[in-house]
């Protein structure tokens, strides 16, 4: 257990310091934007308790925001994000994964399963953050394509990541 | 109570969830556009410090452009000083310096915080309140406009770039003298986009645009960029002008806060006429 918890922690930092450090100053041909520190919560183990995902949601939306001065956004969408977590668990682990320490990981998945899970999970993640950056309708094309190339750009990141530097418990 | 507290333990994941999402929902709504308020403050003094930690380190990396940048204004500055001009005319005028009164002064400044990525984009600034920083100040860098500043602390400024929707300089072509808006529509950072060139006057490529001096904050002449493409815009008769920044933003280090000794004497004059 306490294994876990620090290793949660250290998720965190290093999520973190990628996010602030390296992908905050970075566009890819005007558009891309990749938000990784989604990440982490993916990483959570799935049995963890439902307070802690939105706090942690919350800390990591805010550790965000204020590197970048862009007070809130991060925050609000990310806790949206942990909101609806159960949701995504419910529709695809249908208790044949009696181990609850299992995470979303593509060892532990595999990747027909991981990949659909990751990206709809950034997409929804993506979508509302940009929406709500922007706040307006009124570049609702651009908008939407920079929320599909970042998307497929956040999700290819946690991808590389994942293979390179995840392992199965087992 | 029984009831209540089961009522609570039961439904606590929806409370937490409605209460975080009602605080970061508040502080979006305190601080959207950099309102000077207590967690915005406290916030950006903490990042404030770890960013001059990172600036520190990765200012290295720059060091090569940057100085090339700096020994090209040198050059000009130097070209401009009173002993590099031969003087042609026998009769010498005597200029009382009285007749100049400087209205520009310049602090420089590091960039210590920068997004180039967003659809609104800020710089923070190394310089603040004790340094005489006030808001809407002008910032030029060697090779161009940067932007306003939009909220001052004690140490750090936060600067609203040309890469914002809100940001409208007026600008000018040198060629022509003819004025318009520049604007800046997301996308790439290099490009920015005028507005307001009635499509009557001719334009070229290559037409270097800057300042027009016309709103306070900057000076006249800063550069902003050349033209880069343009076409009419049938439908009202201006021109829709694509303009490629003389700055690259995303390297951007060392910058100036324009201090304009008449800007609050020209902010009076017109007071009255906004109230109307």
């Amino acid at each position: 257990m306490s294994k876990s918890i620090f290793l949660g922690i250290f998720h965190f930092i290093v999520i973190a310091l990628i996010q602030i450090l390296i992908l905050n100053g970075l566009q890819l041909f005007g558009y891309i934007n990749p938000l990784l520190y989604i990440w982490f919560i993916l990483l959570l183990p799935i049995s963890s308790p439902a307070w802690l995902v939105l706090l942690s949601c919350f800390t990591m939306g805010f550790v965000v925001d204020v590197f970048e001065g862009q007070m809130g956004f991060h925050a609000a969408v990310t806790v949206f994000m942990g909101f609806i977590r159960p949701l995504f668990i419910k529709v695809f682990f249908e208790n044949k994964d009696s181990d609850l320490d299992t995470r979303v990981t593509i060892a532990e998945m595999g990747i027909t399963r991981f990949l659909p899970f990751a990206f709809i999970f950034v997409f929804v993640h993506h979508f509302l953050y940009f929406t709500f950056e922007i706040f307006s309708l009124k570049e609702f094309f651009f908008t939407l394509l920079r929320i599909f190339l970042s998307t497929i750009a956040t999700t290819l990141l946690i991808v590389v990541m994942d293979l390179m530097f995840i392992k199965s418990k087992k | 109570m029984h009831n209540l507290i089961r009522f609570l333990r039961r439904y606590y994941f929806i409370f937490l969830f409605l209460l975080l999402e009602g605080f970061s929902i508040y502080i979006i709504s305190q601080n959207s556009y950099y309102q000077g308020s207590a967690i915005t403050a406290f916030a950006n003094n903490i990042s404030g410090k770890f960013n001059t930690q990172t600036y520190n380190i990765t200012h290295y990396f720059n060091l090569a452009s940057s100085n090339e940048a700096l020994v090209k204004e040198n050059a000009m500055l130097r070209a401009k000083i009173q002993s590099s001009y031969v003087k042609y005319e026998k009769k010498v005028f005597q200029i009382q310096d009285t007749v100049y009164k400087q209205q520009f002064e310049y602090e420089d400044a590091k960039v210590i915080q920068k997004t180039i990525n967003k659809r609104n984009n800020y710089f923070m600034l190394n310089k603040g309140k004790i340094n005489g920083v006030k808001k809407n100040m002008a910032v030029i860098c060697p090779n161009g406009i940067v932007g306003v500043v939009v909220n001052v602390t004690n140490n750090f400024s936060l600067v609203m770039s040309v890469l914002h929707q809100d940001s409208r300089p007026n600008v000018k072509n040198t060629r022509t003298k003819i004025t318009g808006t520049l604007i800046w529509e997301g996308g790439s950072y290099a490009k920015g986009k005028i507005i307001d060139i009635p499509s009557s006057i001719p334009l070229k490529k290559g037409d270097t645009i800057t300042t027009s001096g016309f709103s306070q904050d900057f000076p006249e002449g800063i550069m902003i960029g050349t033209i880069e493409s343009f076409t009419k815009d049938s439908g009202n008769g201006f021109y829709n002008v694509t303009v490629k920044f003389s700055t690259d933003y995303n390297k951007l280090e060392y910058v100036y806060i324009v201090k304009s000794f008449f800007k609050e004497e020209q902010v009076e004059l017109t007071k009255d006429i906004k109230n109307e």
